[in-house]
């Protein structure tokens, strides 16, 4: 199971890059042969099926090609449905309740777009390296950066596991659930999903549960949104948000923390891998992502225009959590409405625990050379899974603990996402440069002016948080 | 193109298609198991291969050292941040 019992067993094999040799014709293909694994059996089922479907396909508009994508979706959806969770959610319905319908659509449809901009270099590098992005940068970096990388996630992950948690208390709280029942069905949910010991099954559950974040597009539709006014601010940018520049500010910290973080990265490449997705699928690869992008801005949007109706009728959301917003948007879209909200508040929480707990346990295992796949059996790689549960259950136990700072952690959160974002984001980039890793499928001239600027964005937003942080008068705050 | 690179290609593209034709694959056989995936797929190789480690330039390392002192300042700013809003809310 472990990486150095491996090692022992298997001598003769090291090459220095990535390669496309399949493993029969390999130098050591009768060794190989000897230590074929359940996760290996597990994931050649699935590569014989896109293989399959990929000679039936005559173009991606026969079923062949429909089938295809149908196969190799999942880790980019996941992702930003995962990354639509109940801190973001509520970011986005904060930002609808102040400043209704203006600026912040095209913007949070930017953030989506930069958004999928990094999320497509993580597919390129599963696919070539079949590694995910914290074994590669301790590969590639040594353990010194390797550390500080994993520090920042485990820390922003855990922060991240407890508000979805308190997500999944605040959207079942609003039907009258105790907190205790709330959570420990979450975490039921969490176990359920894990317990297939498969890939595929866990992929599939999860798309499933994930696809309830649509839940928001009907509490959208019974605001009665005015469609000319979106359509207006989407080409405009108009109106601008106007009143408290550090509260727009913040609100603009929080909204490209609730699209680009450090774990959609580690987490989608560490997918990409135990889907055993190769060179080959990186377009299909790209269609996920860009679905997902789709999908995830198309509900966060829905988000904003179901608590314009606050806007309008001057309520101050300002400290409002999630069962206060469906409280407060009863009267404006009723019962149904409101009930959808929390649940869309519920079930953002779930899956992203899910995501986010799973993206954790694959760090571990890749830092520390324990398996690490959701093709491993519970007694294979015990240390991955207790990892992803234990990491779970202390978020859901933290919420449950009476009197916990829980308003100030996920106040916190997505302004701690957007500031660990530039690291990873130089670790990608430099990762994805790296030609004796990447080969053909390096970045391009384009990939890297859009990644750099990313880059200066994200650290150009946390620098004028730390300056209205410090000088909170310069902002007018 | 180098012919090793044509040849590897080809073998790739053969065994991809030629386990496609297989209706029920038999995955107990090792053989097949390999045949459907990439050499460094498969877990024994994986955990026994490594890229090693990269030499950074200089201006890598001043850039990711920059990135590290900006995150740790950034961390005691949000600690400010959160401090002060426990106040106010006192």
């Amino acid at each position: 199971m472990s990486r150095s019992k491996d090692n022992r067993r298997v001598s003769a094999y090291q090459p220095a890059q990535p390669t496309t040799e399949s493993a029969v014709s390999s130098a050591v293909a009768r060794e190989l042969a000897g230590l074929v694994t359940h996760e290996d059996r597990d994931r050649a089922r699935d590569r014989w099926r896109v293989a399959r479907a990929r000679r039936r396909r005559s173009g991606w508009k026969s079923f062949g090609g429909v089938r295809l994508l149908w196969l190799l979706i999942g880790p980019g959806v996941l992702v930003f449905l995962g990354e639509n969770d109940a801190p973001s959610m509520l970011s986005y319905s904060a930002t609808g309740a102040r400043f209704g319908v203006g600026f912040f659509i095209p913007f949070v449809v930017l953030t989506f777009a930069i958004g999928l901009i990094v999320q497509e270099m993580t597919v390129r590098l599963g696919a070539v390296t079949h590694r995910g992005h914290a074994e590669l940068i301790f590969d590639r970096f040594g353990k010194f950066w390797g550390f500080f990388s994993m520090g920042d996630l485990v820390l922003g992950n855990f922060l991240t596991l407890v508000t979805e948690f308190i997500g999944v208390r605040a959207g079942l709280g609003f039907f009258g659930i105790r907190a205790s029942i709330a959570v420990g069905a979450a975490l039921v949910v969490v176990i359920a999903a894990i317990a297939t010991g498969r890939y595929w099954t866990w992929e599939r559950i999860t798309l499933g549960l994930a696809i309830f974040n649509g839940l928001f597009i009907p509490a959208a539709l019974l605001a009665h949104p005015a469609w000319s006014q979106v359509g207006h601010a989407l080409l405009t940018w108009t109106p601008l948000p106007r009143g408290d520049n550090a509260e727009i500010l913040l609100l603009i910290l929080a909204d490209i923390g609730a699209t680009v973080t450090p774990w959609m990265i580690f987490f989608q490449q560490s997918a990409v891998v135990d889907k055993g997705m190769q060179p080959r699928d990186i377009a299909a690869g790209r269609l996920d992502t860009i679905l997902g992008t789709l999908l995830a801005s198309t509900f966060a949007i829905a988000a904003i225009l179901a608590t314009v109706p606050l806007f309008h009728h001057g309520i101050n959301a300002a400290d409002f959590q999630a069962a206060q917003f469906a409280q407060a948007l009863e009267p404006w879209i009723g019962h149904a409405g409101a009930s959808l909200f929390a649940l869309g508040i519920f079930e953002a929480g779930i899956v992203a625990a899910i995501a986010i707990s799973t993206s954790s346990a694959y760090a571990f295992g890749e830092v520390f050379g324990t398996a690490h796949s959701l093709n491993r059996p519970i007694r294979e790689a015990w240390p991955f899974y207790l990892f992803l549960l234990g990491s779970a259950c202390a978020a859901a136990a933290l919420v449950l603990i009476p009197n916990a700072p829980l308003e100030f952690i996920i106040l916190t959160v997505n302004v701690i996402a957007v500031l660990a974002m530039p690291p990873a984001l130089a670790f990608l980039l430099l990762l994805v440069n790296d030609r004796d890793l990447m080969g053909e499928h390096a970045n391009g001239f384009w990939g890297n002016v859009a990644g750099v600027s990313v880059t200066v964005l994200l650290v150009c937003a946390g620098l004028g948080f730390g300056l209205f942080t410090i000088f909170p008068k310069l902002l007018g705050g | 193109m180098n012919p090793e690179k044509t040849k590897r290609k080809a073998q790739v593209e053969d065994s991809g298609s030629a386990e496609a034709h297989i209706e029920h694959p038999d995955l107990q056989d090792p053989k097949v198991v390999l045949s459907l995936l990439e050499a460094d797929q498969v877990v024994a190789a994986k955990t026994r291969s490594r890229f090693g480690t990269r030499n950074l330039s200089v201006g890598a390392r001043v850039l990711l050292w920059s990135l590290r002192v900006y995150v740790l300042i950034m961390l005691v700013i949000v600690v400010l941040s959160v401090i002060r809003a426990v106040h106010m809310g006192q």
